[in-house]
């Protein structure tokens, strides 16, 4: 049988799943919780492709048929991509320090791929196995820096200068305040460095009120 | 002739189970997998699926209040926070410290025209609000109470 | 065999009979009714019709019938129909006292009926075990009807007929067409013979006599759409599992009905269980199928049994088990209880369920037609299609096809409850008007109310404000205007309600029985709740609405089921129609209906206060106090705002602002 895949028509064999023929011609297409024989439950919906009848469907389960089109990278697909994973990370402890894999998984690379705010400097770090200056009680702004730098100041010997503008997001700021504090570092101080780059902007107000703010309420 | 679909299905086993125990018991489970060869992981995770399953003993009577739409709107949420001020139910659990007393969410029991519907034991209460509620739970408490009294008196401690 | 020690009508009615189980007669049923067949004789046509007269009326020509489904035993029908035969005892009357099924008349229940073969047949309703003995007394010694609701048929013979309305003069039956529920309300559930007498099994008997395929096609002439839900012809379902090539096949019928606010297939199965029953045995013969599973939810237990006695009683008549009808066709039934779960509903779930699994719904394709129970083709339809299907049978397609839209024939039953004066299960044709049913059927708005919405199809379903109530109700309109008749439950929300804590607790109702196995449903619902919250509780921005719907968006298109598919479907469609409500409460910290606890405020009013205390007694934060002339005062600051006071308050006197 025939199939069409992003305008290119293939031949597919019957049984054959939308995501083994892609595969074949080296199309991407991005799984999370896909492990072939093991796994393949369509569960985390990242797979999601587009047919020619506008509907998605996950490609790892969907079994093709004669004259099947279909699209895998359309600005809907991406835009579903990227809210399912905004949801996942909603519920994802990010504190990729303690986690066996270092960061260095699949959901971060498709964060940064999709742009999804939300993980910080942290996450990048010990995928290159750089030290912790935190620990060593020094002024990084790693924990509340957006990512996809791939920590090339940290690599260089230096603390997270926050360039890349920083994380809103209320849960990873709870956690890097967490951080801090454990280490006795100041969040006055920490917030005096960050001014550098985002004196200004409404993001600091957010991470100000978020790490600050609340502890004089809560103090 | 119900060959397949009757042999050894987990969740009528369960429910057998609970039938008899009214509740699911730790020992009841690990004997069922050994009975059944199936693991234990499963067996545990079809009885912590379902609603209807529970794992701890639950109160002599059992308090539910239908959550459906009808009710919602007629306001079984109040009468839901009531009963819990009113039982004394400890935020993390679902019995009353008495054990008289267990208070449940319930899906909705298809009487949506009687809304709100709280179900007190075996008993059906339409159109509920807290001060009916509180009438008709007082009298089962005190039933209760009597029965437990009268078999104290009759053959001591069971 | 049991026998019973009377004989009734399934009985042989002389030697020449010969249907048995083991030697079954195909015109068994027919015969019953207009037989003997087989052989001439008067006296057994005699004993036969005067049987029927008897399952009609009583052996004394009268008969009294007590609405005992779930929803008149919960308002005391137990106790009526006791208080009814003491009353008759006391009086020396003779009568049948039956507990029948539901006539969705809920409003009213528990209602009685006097059925009398020459005299009037009232019904009546709001009745309670102290009022029932006057209704009989007056009925009985003083040959009045006064009092009751309506009466079926009027014979002149009581004085005072004519004051009570026909029941088919009125509203709320005129504009109903009673095709599936016919006997709701009219026969005894429990009762083989009462079904039997109403003409019950006669499309089995005839589904029976014409091949698989033409009963199939009889479907599909009829039109006949899945009332479950998404509305999938029930032929072309039939037709995919029918060609697929195994041995063995099945039918499941869903009685999983969770949707709060809908009820109507519990009212079937409750009222009339060998309906559903026929239907099934109907598709398994129309399939190939061999064996047939009812899949009961776990909170609607009468259903089960009465579904379970209506196996039993059609097994031991030879109309399920092997050789049905001496047709060759074997089906067997069995009936499961859910362990409760909202999501068996959805019918990969259901499947997993019955197959003693966690109940969580895999990707289709492939269909169950194809791949289902076991991996084995397998038919899974809703009661009330499968009730029309027996009806369907009995009484030819072109009757069906009658009622209906171009797109979507025949009828359909809907629940109508929340803020309307008479609450129940309406059957309508399809294509009937919202407005109709609700303003003519249901009557309308209580006292001083104003209807601003219904919501179709429970948590699955939308919304749809009041300008939109003359859109006839079917499949594609509702689709349209953001909604899906989903099963049927049609919750009328009134200016008490608020949109924004009615769309919260729809989204709470999901996320509390949504199964965990895909991001979008798990995570997404617990968003979309988080949200809602913060905006009830006056701590959202703007910006939280649009996060409602990119969220709401991504889960329609990439959520793994239809609930959660269906799941933001509440949310967006009271975005759409009701966004000043959001407004009010992200932009004014304001709850228009004064519903949302967070942002109304308690004051007590001094006209109404009888200076009691009680409310100052209940207040768990002390914030209400006396003042010096002895009235009491909230203190705004100390309140929390949990709404005790209003509920202790003897005299209303608490407001809310």
């Amino acid at each position: 049988m025939k199939v069409r895949i992003n305008g290119l028509e293939v031949e597919a064999r019957e049984g054959e799943r939308i995501l083994d023929v892609a595969n074949r011609l080296g199309i991407r297409i991005p799984t999370l919780c896909y492990l072939k024989n093991v796994y393949e439950g369509a569960s985390c919906r990242i797979c999601v492709v587009e047919l020619g009848n506008g509907k998605l469907i996950p490609a790892c389960a969907y079994e093709v048929s004669d004259g099947l089109t279909i699209s895998t990278d359309t600005p809907r697909i991406r835009e579903s991509r990227r809210v399912t994973l905004e949801l996942l990370l909603s519920a994802h402890r990010i504190t990729c320090q303690n986690c066996p894999k270092k960061g260095e998984c699949t959901l971060v690379e498709l964060c940064s791929e999709y742009g999804v705010e939300g993980i910080p400097v942290c996450a990048e770090c010990p995928l290159h196995g750089e030290d912790c200056f935190i620990a060593r009680s020094e002024i990084c702004l790693g924990p509340i820096t957006a990512s996809g730098c791939k920590a090339e100041c940290i690599r260089d010997g230096r603390t997270c200068e926050g360039c890349r503008g920083p994380v809103t997001r209320r849960d990873v700021i709870e956690w890097a305040r967490g951080i801090y504090i454990e280490h006795g570092i100041s969040l006055e101080a920490v917030l005096e460095k960050l001014k550098t780059y985002c004196a200004s902007s409404r993001e600091f107000d957010l991470i100000r009120e978020y790490l600050v703010v609340k502890e004089v309420v809560e103090g | 002739m119900s060959g397949k679909i009757c042999s050894g299905n987990l969740i009528e086993s369960l429910q057998r189970i609970q039938e008899k125990q009214g509740f699911l018991p730790r020992d009841s489970l690990i004997k069922l997998s050994r009975d059944t060869r199936s693991p234990l992981s499963r067996i545990f995770g079809v009885a912590t699926f379902y609603h209807q399953f529970r794992l701890e003993p639950p109160g002599k009577v059992t308090i539910a209040v239908c959550m459906g739409t009808a009710c919602h709107l007629r306001g079984n949420a109040e009468n839901y926070e009531f009963l819990r001020r009113f039982l004394g139910i400890r935020p993390d659990r679902s019995t009353s410290d008495d054990g008289l007393f267990s208070l449940e969410k319930a899906r909705c029991f298809g009487c949506c025209s009687l809304a709100p519907v709280v179900k007190i034991g075996d008993m059906l209460v339409g159109k509920a609000t807290p001060r009916e509620l509180q009438k008709a739970i007082s009298r089962v408490r005190e039933s209760i109470l009597r029965e437990e009294a009268a078999r104290g008196a009759g053959g001591g401690k069971t | 065999m049991m026998r019973q020690e009377y004989w009734t009508l399934m009985d042989p009615c002389c030697d020449y009979c010969l249907h048995s189980r083991d030697n079954p007669c195909a015109k068994y049923v027919v015969c019953r009714m207009r037989g003997p067949f087989c052989h001439r004789s008067v006296e057994c046509r005699e004993k036969r019709q005067r049987r029927i007269r008897e399952v009609l009326y009583g052996s004394q020509g009268v008969r009294i019938n007590i609405g005992a489904s779930s929803c008149g035993l919960a308002a005391g029908a137990e106790r009526v129909l006791e208080a009814v035969k003491d009353g008759l005892r006391s009086m020396g009357v003779e009568a049948e006292v039956s507990a029948v099924g539901c006539l969705g008349l809920c409003f009213m229940e528990p209602f009685i009926e006097i059925q009398s073969e020459d005299g009037p047949s009232p019904i009546y309703g709001y009745v309670s075990p102290e009022n029932v003995g006057d209704i009989l007394a007056r009925y009985f010694e003083e040959g009045s009807v006064d009092g009751a609701f309506a009466i079926r048929k009027r014979t002149g013979r009581f004085k005072d007929e004519d004051k009570v309305p026909l029941l088919d003069e009125l509203d709320v039956w005129r504009k109903q067409v009673k095709w599936v529920s016919r006997n709701c309300g009219v026969i005894n559930p429990e009762s083989i013979e009462e079904y039997i007498v109403t003409g019950g099994y006669e499309g089995l008997s005839r589904a029976l006599t014409m091949r698989p395929e033409e009963v199939i096609e009889e479907i599909r002439l009829a039109g006949l759409r899945g009332r479950g839900g998404a509305g999938f012809p029930t032929w072309l379902k039939w037709k995919i599992c029918r060609e697929q090539p195994s041995e063995e096949k099945y039918v499941i019928c869903n009685a999983d009905e969770g949707d709060p606010g809908a009820f109507m297939n519990r009212l079937l199965a409750e009222s009339d269980p060998h309906r559903v029953l026929e239907g099934i045995i109907i598709a398994g013969y129309a399939i190939g199928a061999s064996q047939g599973v009812i899949f009961v939810r776990a909170e609607k237990p009468l259903m089960a049994a009465r579904l379970e006695k209506a196996v039993e009683d059609a097994r031991r008549w030879g109309l399920l088990g092997e050789n049905i009808l001496g047709s060759g066709f074997s089906f067997d039934v069995r009936v499961m209880r859910s362990a409760g779960a909202f999501v068996c509903g959805e019918e990969t779930a259901m499947i997993a369920a019955i197959e003693g699994r966690r109940a969580m719904p895999r990707q289709r394709p492939p269909y169950p037609a194809s791949k289902g129970l076991w991996d084995k083709p397998t038919v899974v339809n809703n009661v009330e299609t499968l009730a029309h299907v027996a009806t369907i049978m009995a009484h030819g397609w072109r009757e069906f096809a009658k009622y209906g839209t171009e797109r979507s024939k025949g009828t359909k039953m809907f629940c109508v409850t929340g803020g309307v004066k008479r609450t129940g299960a309406f059957e309508v044709p399809i294509g009937t008007t919202i407005r109709t049913l609700v303003y003519d059927i249901a009557g309308g708005p209580h006292e001083g109310r104003r209807i601003k919405a219904v919501q179709i199809g429970g948590p699955s379903g939308g919304c749809l404000p009041e300008r939109l109530f003359d859109l006839p109700i079917d499949y594609e309109s509702l689709q349209e205007a953001g909604a899906i008749m989903g099963s049927g439950g049609l919750v009328v929300i009134d200016d008490t309600n608020c949109m924004v804590d009615v769309a919260r607790y729809f989204t709470s109702f999901t996320l509390a029985e949504s199964c965990g196995k895909c991001i979008p449903c798990r995570v997404g619902t617990k968003a979309l709740y988080d949200r809602l919250s913060a905006i009830v509780e006056g701590m959202s921005s703007q910006e939280d609405l649009q996060l409602l719907e990119e969220i709401g968006i991504m889960m329609k298109e990439a959520a793994l089921c239809a609930l959660g598919g269906t799941a933001p479907n509440p949310i967006l469609s009271s975005l759409r129609y009701f966004r000043d409500e959001y407004e009010a409460h992200i932009l004014e910290k304001r709850c228009p209906a004064k519903v949302c606890r967070k942002l109304v405020s308690y004051a007590i009013n001094r006209e109404l206060c009888v200076k009691c205390g009680l409310c100052a007694k209940s207040c768990p934060v002390g914030a209400i106090a006396k003042t010096a002339d002895g009235y009491f005062m909230i203190d705004e600051s100390r309140c929390i705002r949990c709404g005790t006071c209003v509920i202790t308050c003897p005299r209303g006197a608490v407001e809310k602002r």
